[in-house]
């Protein structure tokens, strides 16, 4: 519906905050804060038939090492497809890689040992489909944007993110979801 | 060495063996990896 309109010092009603809350896009999910040396991180009840899309948001921490954020969806460890075309800024030169039907998928964001940074939107996660993922990421000399897919036809809930290198400590993993209507 | 620890929701602990072989079988490395684009 349209945007309403507030006066200063204006009651709201309920109505008004059920609305003002429907006509909100993402809706938080859940926040897991990352422990400490950990090299997996399992994030449960995140996905569910409520949203058909995703965004999962990953910041701060310290990781023991600079590399890769990878994610898998629940337990499966097949089916995973992407490609990643990254530039590194001083040379222009490019550095891709792909997931071919792989057990993982192999990086959707950053660990570097200033922090983590994912920004990924992932669609039909929760649903007995086939989930897509993209996203965008960056290092500390270039960057990378990629796309992919998880070629399972099935609904899950949980998540688990894991560095392709060392351990992290501390760090939030947030979730929201796209509101349908 | 150590394993490192594996995190269900708020529970953290140190992996098992098997936790432990099957990060390394994913490709899991101790030490840093410069592999831009995995």
């Amino acid at each position: 519906m349209a945007d309403q309109v507030f006066t200063s010092g204006q009651i709201l009603t309920a109505a008004q905050m059920t609305a003002l809350q429907a006509n909100s896009g993402l809706v938080y999910i859940k926040t897991q804060t990352i422990g400490s040396a950990v090299s997996t991180v399992n994030v449960t009840s995140a996905f569910s038939a409520t949203f058909d899309a995703y965004k999962i948001v990953v910041t701060g921490g310290t990781p023991s090492a600079n590399g890769n954020m990878r994610l898998v969806l629940g337990a499966s460890v097949t089916g995973y497809y992407a490609a990643r075309n990254g530039i590194t800024w001083s040379t222009g030169l490019r550095s891709d890689g792909v997931d071919n039907n792989a057990a993982i998928w192999a990086a959707v964001g950053t660990a570097q040992t200033n922090g983590l940074a994912a920004e990924i939107t992932i669609i039909n996660p929760g649903l007995a489909k086939y989930t897509t993922i993209a996203g965008a990421y960056n290092n500390d000399t270039a960057s990378v944007v990629y796309s992919g897919t998880h070629q399972v036809a099935t609904a899950y809930t949980d998540f688990t993110l894991s560095p392709s290198s060392g351990t992290w400590t501390g760090g939030t993993v947030i979730v929201y979801g796209y509101r349908l209507s | 060495m150590i394993k490192p620890n594996i995190q269900i929701d708020d529970a953290v602990r140190e992996m098992t063996d098997d936790e432990y072989n099957a990060l390394l079988a994913s490709g899991w490395t101790e030490t840093a990896s410069d592999d831009l684009a995995g």
